[in-house]
């Protein structure tokens, strides 16, 4: 199946494995270092869901990191 | 005197962002020439191998604990109320606080918040537990239905973001002042140069938020200190009693014995 992080599609093979932790890992080379947050199809997703919230076919992954703002 | 943001006391006037620097070293300095003790912050997507937003968020922890301040996320880029309402979300998560400068633009041209869109994100948000401070238009009615949702503190422009351009409509806001004397009132956006931060204050508004007027001055760090001493003689000036303006001149010196007195008629 293939799902869209940040807008980039991947791939994905062996789908009951599909999940945010997974998805975290082709995003991220090391996620535990990085701070960030995590929304599945524009609506959030807190850390102790991730091993829970499987995806499927299109889903789309926002990985936001913070930056400067006004 | 203290500004009292959602029970919070700090010692000064001015909300910064930390956006536009020439660099992170002058943002730092800059921020701490202000006084400030409230750092705004974004969430955006990022190349995860660049690892930039690591360091920046680093680099503002270490200011924020250097000032004994407070993060105020944004919910930037934002154009409907579920985006804002996941990104608040989001951004509660990694920062730790249910403070959020809500922001949900309605127009790409001049960036005019869309006050329906604001309206149901602030309900939701407050029912879910937010402390929101509304990015808003000088709108008083939008700005009593902010407050009437629960918002203690409410930010109309001063003018459009980043166009510096200052008070558009000092009516609209000193009617705001005066009909909500009870909300905690900060000017955001568009405030170009220190008079019109002092001007804000001299109205009777609590604090100022601005970023571009500080971090695209030549000197951003001189510009933070004009900021600070701006707000103090604003917030002087306003406790102080202004004195109500005249139609007609009155002389200053007194005219009694004025040598000359009408020796020519």
């Amino acid at each position: 199946m293939k799902i869209h992080i940040n807008g980039t599609v991947y791939t994905i093979n062996g789908e009951n494995q599909a999940n945010i932790t997974y998805a975290l890992a082709l995003h991220f080379e090391q996620p535990q270092q990085s701070t960030f947050a995590v929304a599945l199809n524009g609506d959030f997703i807190g850390k102790d869901d991730y091993q829970g919230t499987s995806l499927t076919h299109g889903d789309s992954i926002d990985i936001l990191q913070p930056i400067q703002g006004g | 005197m203290s500004l009292n943001l959602y029970g919070k006391k700090l010692n000064s006037r001015l909300l910064i962002g930390s956006a536009l620097y020439p660099s992170p070293e002058i943002m730092k300095q800059a921020i701490l020439a202000s006084g400030s003790q409230v750092v705004t912050l974004s969430l955006k997507r990022q190349n995860p191998s660049e690892q930039s937003g690591q360091k920046i968020w680093q680099y503002v922890q270490g200011i924020i604990a250097e000032v004994g301040g407070h993060l105020l996320p944004n919910t930037a880029g934002c154009k409907t109320a579920k985006e804002a309402v996941t990104l608040a979300k989001m951004s509660r998560e990694i920062f730790q606080t249910s403070w959020i400068k809500l922001e949900v633009i309605g127009d790409d041209y001049n960036l005019q918040p869309d006050p329906i869109e604001l309206l149901n994100a602030t309900e939701q948000l407050i029912k879910d537990g937010f402390k929101v401070l509304p990015y808003c238009t000088d709108d008083l009615v939008l700005c009593q239905r902010l407050y009437d949702l629960g918002c203690e503190v409410i930010m109309p422009w001063a003018s459009p973001i980043g166009t510096g351009k200052g008070l558009m409509n000092p009516y609209n806001l000193e009617t705001i002042r005066l009909r909500l004397p009870q909300a905690t009132l900060i000017l955001d956006a568009g405030i170009g140069k220190p008079s019109d931060a002092c001007l804000a204050l001299e109205m009777g508004y609590d604090a100022v938020l601005l970023n571009s007027a500080v971090a695209l001055a030549d000197n951003p760090v001189l510009m933070a200190k004009a900021f600070a001493q701006a707000l103090q003689a604003g917030e002087q000036g306003y406790m102080a009693g202004i004195m109500a303006q005249r139609q007609t001149a009155h002389p200053s010196t007194p005219t009694l014995d004025t040598p000359f007195w009408h020796q020519n008629s």
